[in-house]
């Protein structure tokens, strides 16, 4: 049984990016799309002669070329040598190795400009849309990308709030019988990026009591967490995400008439440059005061022949700030982010509301902003003094109060796969993995229920 | 495609990004954990607070079956990893509990020796097959009669890569049988195994332009080459014995005429098992998606199938044959 002393593999599959790695790194070892480049069917001659930009010799492209169908490589060929004849009478040539052509992650984009492959991403909004394309996308990621032999390691992976089960069931499925995976553990993105505020030194108890903040590219949720569970009931999601903000600032600069108003360059400018500050107005006096805070972003081409100048303005503190005020940016979105969170906790049993507005945690790259935590909570603390004022004028008793406070840390980009690589690395985790012979004994309904971790 | 390379991506990534970050003279904070196959992981470090030496350190079943060759891997290792520039086998700095360390000098590597060093796990597992290569190499020099006699003597070496899985060596004077050993754990997998290697087998009988490619043989029992080295490792194996299949390279001296040919074919060789379990799964996911298709198109058919609840006394249509709605 050597395979205990293997590293567990976790990996934290994202609409956007994917994240993979070994427990016990600080970081995952690759981020890429989730996204899969497969060959267009009846297209097999192009996808030969597209493969020899991938590494395949020319006279692979031209044997199969010539016999006009199929594709390059052959599944049987060891040493990839050309197979022209084999093409009439042997399995591969009869039904094509389409299925096994494919890129995934960077790889696939570059192949996608090609004619011959087509991209898809098979993650729509956290939930798995297309199993056959996320198999191939799992097999790649295990064997090119990680190096690991499935049959020797435990896995950790993720889903969002509110996955259906039958889907838990699909993905176990998928790793016990296609890849005899030695055992297996499916956790809530949610709690996992609870469980990675731990390093941050606010946090006193590891509780997995919290509110979840995650905002990613697409859509920001709002979950809260009570003692390893999420409260679905309550969990509510916002339209405005990374790429809302990436956009807002593409239209301010389209707008002044900048030189390069690409979504590159509104991309940069928003990792680079941006903040949250605590009043608008006050920003804007204090930019038109002092010019030092204007500044300038350089986009050179390629072959850093050609320089633009792009300035760089309010977008500094306007561009997060429609987190805060929804309504310079959007028109059908209105509710600020604050109140959304009060609104969740609100949603929430009454014994457990202290706990949640007591540990509010950010995740994903659209809290990275400079003090957005800070920000969140001041905005959120003003509500709920307000309520509690409000209802000791109408009862006239005291109230305790409550304590809000937002947690930033340093894992917030990949906070989700941080914490499962912190649960994955301690001693106990094997033991609340479903292993594969658990899997052949009950069957794949085993994984509807996973025993919480609680390591304190 | 699906072929996978002999050297750790993940290794060469990790390295590139160091060199990276050293030439833009914030150097990176390491320390990373990267596994590769057969119970093989690789920790990446900085040297102490000196941020502009790595130290990678790996530890692998195959070590000591592979040192037990010729007792020399720490020798044919340093002798690698002097070849490239910045890369050193340290024994004085070796790690607790991993079996290498190599020191990576981030002032002096090249893209060359990036690779070189994520190509540990392979340089490891190489020992026995070089130690093969010289002694049929030498082997070959004999007069004729010596040449089989001796070859008859020479030992196969076993490489214990896995718990029940060994690679066994025997160099010849004309020859080098490389003999893998598996068992697997799940029936399914027996099935796609077989028909694999069977493919694998044929292939080259019915190709002719991989006539080149080493002969591969496929049997049940130990082939006589190794019967006696198999004997011995019987009862390692045990109950799983009926399991046990064989699968027989032959390399002929064309194989490894040269430095490249020899590194190609260790390459490949080492990572067979590896190559051919990840198609064993390949072909599984092919079997779902086509499952899962043919399941489609039922569910289709029965849907098709499904009656109309509502009859049509008591509904009412329009003349344009829209539905009445209340």
């Amino acid at each position: 049984m050597s395979y205990l002393n293997n590293p567990a593999v976790v990996m934290d599959n994202g609409t956007g990016l994917t994240k993979l790695g070994f427990a016990g790194n600080d970081s995952p070892s690759w981020v890429f799309p989730t996204a899969i480049a497969t060959a267009q069917s009846g297209k097999s001659q192009s996808s030969s002669n597209k493969s020899t930009g991938f590494g395949s010799s020319s006279a692979n492209a031209q044997s199969s070329y010539l016999s006009g169908g199929g594709n390059s490589t052959s599944a049987t060929d060891f040493n990839s040598l050309a197979s022209s004849t084999l093409i009439s009478n042997n399995l591969a040539g009869k039904r094509g190795t389409e299925d096994l052509d494919f890129y995934i992650g960077n790889e696939a984009l570059v192949a996608s400009q090609g004619p011959s492959y087509s991209l898809s991403y098979p993650i729509r909004h956290g939930q798995v849309e297309n199993w056959d394309h996320m198999e191939r996308f799992w097999e790649n990621s295990i064997f090119k990308y990680l190096r690991t032999e499935p049959e020797d390691h435990f896995f950790l992976l993720t889903e969002p709030p509110l996955n259906p089960p039958e889907n838990r069931q699909q993905v176990a499925e998928i790793f016990f019988e296609s890849f005899n995976c030695a055992g297996l553990y499916i956790a809530v993105q949610a709690v996992l990026a609870l469980a990675a505020s731990w390093t941050s030194s606010k946090v006193t108890d590891r509780s997995l009591t919290g509110t979840v903040i995650d905002s990613g590219d697409g859509v920001t949720h709002v979950i809260p967490v009570a003692e390893g569970y999420v409260i679905g009931s309550a969990i509510k999601n916002i339209p405005i995400a990374g790429r809302d903000i990436t956009l807002f600032i593409q239209s301010l600069l389209r707008e002044r008439g900048e030189q390069d108003a690409s979504l590159r360059t509104a991309e940069r400018i928003k990792q680079e440059y941006c903040y949250v500050c605590p009043d608008i107005v006050k920003e804007f006096n204090k930019f038109d005061r002092d010019s030092e805070k204007f500044a300038q972003f350089i986009v050179e081409n390629k072959e850093r022949t050609t320089k633009k100048v792009v300035d760089v303005g309010y977008e500094r503190f306007l561009a997060p700030e429609i987190f805060f005020n929804p309504e310079i940016a959007s028109s059908d979105f209105l509710t600020p982010l604050p109140v959304v969170v009060d609104e969740t906790i609100q949603a929430c049993p009454i014994d457990v509301r202290k706990g949640l507005y007591n540990n509010i945690v950010l995740s994903g790259g659209s809290t990275m902003f400079k003090d957005f935590g800070r920000r969140l909570q001041r905005d959120l603390k003003g509500i709920v003094n307000d309520r509690i004022s409000q209802s000791e004028k109408l009862s006239g008793t005291r109230s305790t109060g409550v304590d809000v406070s937002v947690i930033s840390h340093k894992r917030q980009r990949n906070a989700v796969w941080f914490g499962g690589s912190l649960l994955a690395q301690t001693g106990e985790f094997k033991s609340y993995c479903h292993t594969k012979q658990d899997y052949e004994e009950y069957g794949p309904d085993i994984v509807r229920n996973f025993s919480l971790f609680n390591m304190i | 495609m699906l072929h996978l390379k002999p050297y750790n991506l993940l290794v060469q990534k990790t390295l590139t990004e160091a060199l990276e970050a050293y030439n833009n003279g914030s150097p990176l904070t390491l320390d990373r954990i990267i596994s590769d196959f057969d119970y093989t992981t690789l920790h990446i470090t900085n040297d102490g607070t000196d941020k502009s030496n790595l130290l990678v350190s790996i530890r692998t079943k195959a070590t000591q079956s592979c040192n037990e060759s010729g007792n020399d891997l720490q020798g044919f290792l340093q002798a690698k990893f002097d070849e490239v520039p910045g890369l050193a086998l340290s024994s004085a700095k070796k790690e607790a509990g991993y079996d290498f360390t190599i020191t990576v000098d981030l002032s002096q590597i090249t893209a060359q020796s990036i690779v070189q060093a994520s190509l540990f796990k392979i340089l490891v597992m190489s020992y026995p097959f070089y130690l093969a290569f010289g002694q049929s190499n030498a082997l070959s020099q004999l007069n004729e009669i010596d040449q089989v006699e001796k070859s008859k003597e020479a030992r196969a070496m076993v490489i214990k890569y896995r718990d029940d899985e060994n690679i066994y060596i025997k160099p010849s004077f004309d020859r080098i049988t490389v003999i893998f050993e598996t068992i697997f754990q799940d029936e399914t997998d027996k099935v796609f195994g077989k028909v694999f290697l069977q493919e694998f087998v044929d292939a080259r009988k019915r190709n002719r332009s991989i006539q080149s490619a080493p002969q591969v043989l496929f049997s049940h029992e130990p082939p006589l080459e190794i019967q006696e080295v198999a004997q011995q490792h019987a009862h390692v194996a045990g109950a799983k014995k009926s399991t046990r299949r064989f699968i027989t390279f032959v390399l002929f001296p064309r194989h490894y005429s040269s430095d490249e040919l020899m590194f190609t074919s260790v390459s490949q060789l080492a990572l067979f098992r590896n190559y051919f379990h990840y198609h064993i799964k390949c072909a599984k996911a092919y079997m779902h998606s086509r499952m899962r298709y043919r399941v489609d198109t039922f569910i289709k058919v029965l849907n098709r199938a499904k009656l109309d609840e509502e009859t049509e006394s008591d509904s009412r249509r329009t003349i344009t044959g829209r539905k009445m709605v209340y």
